[in-house]
């Protein structure tokens, strides 16, 4: 096995998935087009093959070198986290944080911008450690009426209004009080 | 030429309403350029209903501007945050981040303020005296095969920096081109990897991915380098270079001049392969390789002026041929298309006017640069004062917003996060970011020039070779690819060798 461990034999594995999947899925497109000899499938199905031979390079290199980086590269990122101990309380804590943003996501459909973002800002603050409720709540109202401001106000961006009330209801007022201003200049 | 620039010199500073339009374009490509978190394309897409309003001149003269001004903006964040403003400043994060963390960040914006401006002005003036020339070469010698030879070669330039190893590299680019494949393909028309649904049936949109990779990848990696302790913010510097250090790099400033125009004026590359070939160049030519990626100023040097330099020469296939060479050149067609023109040849001959009034806007905003960057950067250079766990909420509220407003979809939004995880998860194990990035960016660009190269040459590839300019590039890319490939096994082996000694 060289110098491959566990992580290397993962990392194979996502490759491996992703190629098959893709390979697997091509077919559900696999329709010829008369003016295109190698029709819908060609390209994808050649950058297919070339991960696979590069995927296969990788654990070669991998066996003889494990994970160390080669000399010469420019651009790479520095990792000096590797030796670094790492608490549970800390790994949730990143968990939580790489999750909150996706959770914002997925709320701003039914939600809307308007009144989502208060709540994702003050929860970004507050696990990223900070821990005074004045600033929380400062530095959350701050950057909501800096958004607002500029993205509402000033450009007329459109945003995401949601569709639950009363968060839509919120929005509308929102919408109401810009129009209202905006009349006043 | 001169007449016809003082002449568009003169339409753009006789009406003050077009002063105004010229000045709020030049504050806010610098402005949306350098907030990280939103970019250029951000103000692009909001401002592009409002030129429905405007003067044709006025509206693709805005454009103009924004990006001359919001390629210099995207160096800022860069440098100073490690999140490219825009794909074409992703090279010089390599060693303006670095410049950064070592208390340098002077040093590198204002080497990017310098450089964005000299090569943007250059370009500028290659372009006024050479438009149609050079448009009618493009016409005659640039095709499909010579596009996709291009893309392979600037593939084979991003795979060999960035990444852990070549390998890496590699597969970090074939990610990128995977990705660029869902979507319809660009021949038939037919849905691919739609995986049953139809959000995906217009393909991953290419900002929310940008952003995602870029800025919130870079988010999450310093939250995680906070939650265990190993942040430390970045040094404030406001020592600019001197012009003895600037004139070191006088030959890396000429050839990146030389590889951005010539990136620039092919339809459909644009500036990101321009700074990726500037840089790869600069590390090909120098005599301290190692020494790039950790904070060489060559380095930003390189990949500045070649970006700003594709910015005049995007604008020859836009304007004479009617192909936009990128994502902000591609609106522009938008701004003609509101009132009723189509950019391409009888442009130059219907609304001459317009041409020149573009022109010299661009040559002023590129000047701009110079003038007001310096001043400007004084005060940006403050934002490295403000803690991260304020800004890091207001960049990811940014790149949501501009996530959003381009297609009005919160699908994207949601494509932004997830590739902010995936790009987060990526970088921990060695990819390469700007790797997947460029594939995403080159994938569907470069297959379609295929296929049309291929139907063109009807699938022979000895025809297809014969072409020269075609042949130069797939060998030179071959080449690239296989130097790197042989550096790694002799480096590999040379290091293996030195431990055993030491041992």
């Amino acid at each position: 096995m060289g110098n491959i461990t566990k992580f290397h034999l993962i990392e194979l594995g996502l490759w491996a998935t992703i190629a098959v999947v893709f390979f697997a899925y091509s077919f559900e497109f696999n329709q010829t087009i008369e003016i295109y000899k190698f029709g819908a499938t060609g390209w994808p199905r050649a950058i297919l093959a070339m991960l696979v031979v590069v995927m296969i390079g990788n654990i070669f290199y991998q066996k003889a070198h494990g994970s160390a980086v080669q000399p010469g590269r420019v651009g790479i990122a520095d990792d000096d986290l590797t030796e670094t101990k790492k608490p549970l309380s800390a790994i949730l804590n990143i968990i939580a944080f790489v999750a909150l943003p996706l959770g914002y996501a997925w709320s701003l459909k039914p939600i809307g911008f308007y009144a989502a973002t208060p709540v994702f800002t003050f929860l970004v603050i507050l696990l990223l450690g900070e821990r005074r409720v004045r600033w929380l709540i400062g530095i959350t109202f701050l950057i909501y009426v800096l958004l607002i401001g500029l993205f509402m106000v000033f450009l007329n961006a459109p945003l995401p209004q949601g569709t639950v009330s009363p968060f839509y209801d919120f929005s509308a007022f929102m919408l109401r009080m810009n129009t209202q201003l905006q009349h006043m200049f | 030429m001169i007449d016809n620039f003082l002449h568009g010199t003169n339409a753009l500073f006789s009406d003050p309403f077009t002063v105004l339009i010229f000045v709020l374009g030049v504050f806010g490509g610098m402005l949306f350029g350098a907030i990280p978190g939103v970019s250029m394309l951000t103000l692009a897409a909001i401002l592009l209903p409002f030129t429905a309003s405007l003067d044709p001149a006025q509206g693709v003269m805005l454009f103009a501007v924004i990006y001359c001004t919001g390629t210099y903006g995207g160096a800022i964040t860069a440098i100073l945050f490690n999140i490219p403003g825009a794909p074409e400043n992703a090279p010089t994060a390599f060693d303006g981040y670095p410049m950064t963390k070592q208390g340098k960040a002077g040093k590198a914006v204002g080497a990017a303020v310098l450089c964005s401006a000299v090569g943007g002005t250059a370009s500028a003036l290659i372009m006024m005296a050479a438009t149609e020339p050079l448009a009618q070469w493009a016409i005659r010698n640039i095709g499909p095969p010579e596009i996709f030879a291009l893309v392979f070669f600037g593939l084979a330039v991003a795979s060999s920096v960035g990444g852990n190893t070549i390998w890496k590299g590699w597969l970090s680019v074939i990610f990128g081109l995977l990705i660029a494949t869902i979507g319809q393909d660009p021949v038939g028309g037919i849905n691919r990897y739609n995986f049953g649904t139809t959000d995906l049936a217009a393909g991953i949109a290419f900002v929310p991915s940008i952003l995602g990779f870029f800025a919130v990848s870079e988010i999450f990696v310093q939250a995680e380098r906070r939650a265990f302790g190993k942040y430390t913010a970045p040094k404030l510097s406001v020592d600019f270079p001197s012009i003895a250090e600037l004139w070191m790099h006088k030959i890396a400033v000429l050839r990146s001049i030389l590889v951005g125009f010539f990136c620039g004026i092919l339809p459909g590359i644009g500036a990101t392969l321009a700074a990726f070939m500037g840089y790869g160049e600069a590390v090909r030519w120098s005599k301290n390789k190692e020494s790039f990626g950790k904070g060489n100023l060559e380095g930003v040097i390189s990949s500045e002026t070649a970006n700003n330099a594709a910015t005049g020469a995007a604008m020859i296939p836009l304007l004479a041929l009617g192909l936009p060479g990128g994502a902000l050149t591609a609106m522009m067609v938008a701004v003609f298309q509101f009132h009723d023109m189509e950019p391409g040849p009888l442009v130059f001959y219907n609304s001459p006017d317009l041409i020149w009034v573009v022109f010299a806007a661009m040559f002023y905003a590129n000047l701009s640069i110079l003038l007001i960057g310096f001043v400007e950067t004084k005060t940006i250079l403050h934002l490295l004062k403000i803690p991260f766990h304020f800004l890091a909420p207001m960049i990811l509220l940014l790149a949501s917003i501009g996530s959003y407003i381009g297609r009005g979809l919160v699908l994207d939004v949601i494509v932004m996060f997830v590739a902010g995880l995936a790009g987060f998860l990526l970088r921990r194990s060695g990819y390469s970011i700007p790797g997947i990035v460029l594939g995403l960016i080159l994938g569907k660009i470069g297959e379609q020039n295929f296929a049309q190269g291929m139907q063109m040459v009807h699938y022979d590839l000895v025809a297809y070779m014969s072409r020269p300019i075609c042949f130069i590039l797939i060998v030179a890319g071959a080449l690239t690819l296989g130097t790197s490939v042989y550096r790694a096994l002799t480096a590999n082996r040379a290091s293996a060798g030195s431990s055993a000694g030491q041992g």
